[in-house]
């Protein structure tokens, strides 16, 4: 009996242990300010868990950004990074911690459009502007006039690249394969399914898997069977690779048109040959012909050791966006940088050239890819 | 007024929210029984609610009665064929369950809006201060901002359901009720013999919990404004059911410490958050080493009341 009295002491005192850091941080919310602007933005990251390689490179761009911009020193920004572990209500408490402890000028993130749904209604109604990097999803923006997102939705960026596909190789019947538990390669096969009607494609079939299936065969065999002259397929890249490897070696050697899912070079890594003549619309390409580009990739190979992907750009941006509209609004306050922020045009960064529209939402112009011997080049 | 902090009231928030899923859990523990499926009843709570008030515009208070009740409903048709198995068996079954939940929740396109989820549901906390808005009143004339108010009534709704739940199942567990579910926790067959109607009984405390689990679900939809399957997926299940088996099992107040510890902890360790996680294993680890019964037990909670010093959690 006295030694489980001493485990609970132990385990009361590590509560209270923990309880007292949290406080700790909560208290330290001074804002000094001077000659330069001086701003702390929150970032919403998923650090631990599942997405954890999303929040890396998020966290990666953003760090890299903020050196750079502070380096130049006429805004000097204060970055809080918090982790949401790809849930909802750690996101939300991430958000209501940024917002209420650390009374942050803005938000960057959350990663997820789950997550952006629950940490966006949030930084709305507190009057915090909140910029998605990667919330691709439908009705992100229309959450409120405080949110922003400079992720290139799926509905802007598949219809480019099944245009382009289609008029290239003539294609009149499709499959669609798509995986139907996750909002964003959902909301990606809606947007496929609504170009083939409106290209007036014949739609042979309609298959469907769920996250983290390793087995395609059965949907595979059926589309093969159908004979099709594409395949639209929307996935995530860890299953996008293995649908590939499986199609190619059973005899599907039709082209894929792929969603922003497939825009990795791990989907390369993991299907091998089978990659070849994938295609993929994305608002980012690392060998693009760009002096911008070439810099961005170089300094953060530098600092990482690795090339940069879509989601260390749109970060990288998100935050050059942020910081030009801080020093538009010319003070770190809430109210004018949203206005600062909404009336961002033509802004030129490394995913080329880019505007909110009036619902905040992306104007841009996707880069269309094709892989070829292994790595991802330029459609026509 | 600074220091009522709208972070903190979140995390309370969320605290109270899983201390009543601990207490579902509880619920049908108490005899004995192992259920994975309060995510699935959750989720079904939850949706009703949020679909209710979404596309219907019910009363948030009705569609979270709504919820329960469905939930509840659900139970025990779940309940009266999945308790002729037991142990390991009710468990998978269950477990199944929820899973089933989930994919009706993905498929049915029409009605749930699939894996995009249901947004934009009314946040309790938002409806109360336009209600009261509407009514001339100003946060303002209690010296709090909008949001601290928003974020302080959810937390005075959710502490006031979370007393209201365990005061109910404290009375409970002193009644004839809760007699019969302690002996036939103890004893199935000798609570048989006793003359308990062991399969009512059993039926009973699972449609409980999957009630409780449903009110949990419904409040958690009104409180994030947001839900979707993969809220309810066996992640959460799994979650759950570490609440009781971290707090311990054996009193209801066991539940209740591991939710409001195990929702804390995740918190207070962000400032090291690329090992809060490991931190949180670690914990569940060592638990499981030192302390297998959960950190309250009985013989506990007598020690500490004969003590005097104060009361636990």
């Amino acid at each position: 009996m006295k030694r489980n009295g001493r485990v609970f002491a132990i385990v009361a005192c590590a509560l209270f242990a923990f309880v007292f850091m949290g406080a700790e941080k909560a208290k330290k919310a001074a804002k000094p300010k001077g000659e330069p602007i001086r701003a702390k933005i929150g970032v919403i990251s998923i650090i631990t868990g599942a997405g954890a390689g999303y929040g890396e490179a998020i966290t990666n761009g953003i760090k890299l950004a903020r050196d750079e911009v502070n380096a130049k020193g006429d805004v000097l920004i204060d970055l809080k990074i918090e982790d949401s572990s790809g849930k909802q209500e750690q996101a939300l408490a991430a958000a209501q911690k940024l917002i209420n402890s650390e009374k942050v000028v803005a938000i960057i993130g959350p990663t997820l459009s789950n997550e952006m749904m629950v940490a966006g209604p949030e930084a709305n109604a507190s009057g915090v502007p909140i910029m998605g990097t990667s919330t691709t999803a439908k009705g992100i923006t229309q959450i409120g006039k405080f949110v922003f997102r400079n992720s290139l939705p799926e509905s802007q960026a598949i219809p480019a690249s099944i245009g382009k596909a289609v008029k290239k190789y003539n294609i009149r019947k499709v499959a669609l394969l798509y995986g139907n538990d996750d909002v964003f390669t959902k909301s990606g096969f809606d947007t496929m399914k609504e170009v083939a009607e409106k290209l007036k494609l014949k739609i042979l079939a309609i298959e469907e898997f769920q996250k983290g299936q390793a087995d395609y065969k059965a949907q595979l065999t059926k589309i093969a069977s159908l004979k099709p002259d594409a395949v639209f397929c929307s996935a995530l890249y860890n299953e996008g690779g293995v649908i590939l490897a499986q199609a190619r070696k059973m005899g599907l050697k039709v082209p894929f048109v792929g969603g922003n899912g497939f825009n990795s070079p791990k989907v390369i890594e993991i299907a091998k040959g089978a990659a070849e003549g994938l295609i993929v619309a994305t608002p980012w390409f690392a060998d693009k012909n760009d002096p911008k580009v070439k810099a961005f990739v170089a300094k953060y190979e530098k600092a990482y050791g690795k090339k940069p992907d879509q989601f260390a750009a749109q970060a990288y941006d998100a935050f050059y966006i942020m910081t030009n509209a801080l020093k538009a609004a010319g003070t770190a306050d809430r109210a004018k940088l949203r206005d600062a922020l909404a009336a961002t045009r033509n802004f030129h960064g490394v995913l080329g050239k880019f505007s909110f529209d009036a619902e905040r939402d992306v104007v841009m112009t996707p880069n269309v890819l094709i892989v070829k011997g292994g790595k991802f080049t330029i459609f026509n | 007024m600074e220091w009522l902090n709208p972070y903190h009231l979140q995390v309370a928030s969320f605290m109270l929210i899983n201390a009543i899923l601990g207490v579902s859990i509880y619920v049908t523990l108490s005899t004995g029984q192992l259920s994975l499926g309060n995510a699935g009843f959750m989720g079904i709570g939850a949706y009703t609610a949020a679909l209710l008030s979404t596309q219907h515009q019910v009363p948030i208070p009705v569609g979270i009665l709504a919820g329960s009740l469905l939930a509840g409903a659900a139970g025990i048709l779940v309940g009266i064929p999945a308790l002729r198995l037991s142990g390991v068996y009710l468990a998978i079954a269950t477990l199944g369950f929820g899973e089933v939940l989930r994919a009706v929740l993905i498929n049915w396109e029409s009605l749930t809006g699939g894996a995009v989820g249901v947004a934009a549901i009314p946040q309790m906390g938002r409806v109360i201060l336009a209600w009261a808005g509407d009514r001339g009143f100003s946060p303002e004339s209690l010296g709090l901002q909008s949001n601290q108010f928003i974020s302080l009534a959810v937390f005075l709704i959710l502490l006031l359901c979370t007393i209201l739940t365990v005061a109910f199942f404290l009375r409970l567990s002193r009644s004839r009720v809760g007699r019969a579910y302690a002996a036939i926790r103890l004893d199935e067959s000798a609570a048989s013999a006793a003359g308990i109607p062991v399969t009512y009984y059993k039926v009973l405390a699972f449609s409980q919990g999957a009630l409780l689990s449903g009110f949990a679900g419904a409040l958690f939809a009104h409180a994030t404004s947001f839900v979707s399957p993969g809220d309810f997926t066996y992640h959460r299940a799994v979650e759950i059911l570490v609440f009781a088996v971290f707090g311990g099992s054996e009193h209801i107040f066991g539940p209740v410490f591991g939710a409001a510890f195990l929702t804390v902890v995740p918190e207070a360790l962000r400032s090291i958050s690329d090992y809060r996680y490991i931190l949180y294993g670690l914990l569940l680890v060592l638990m499981m080493v030192f302390r297998p019964q959960g950190v309250i037990d009985p013989a506990l909670l007598r020690r500490v009341r004969r003590s005097g010093k104060g009361t636990p959690a």
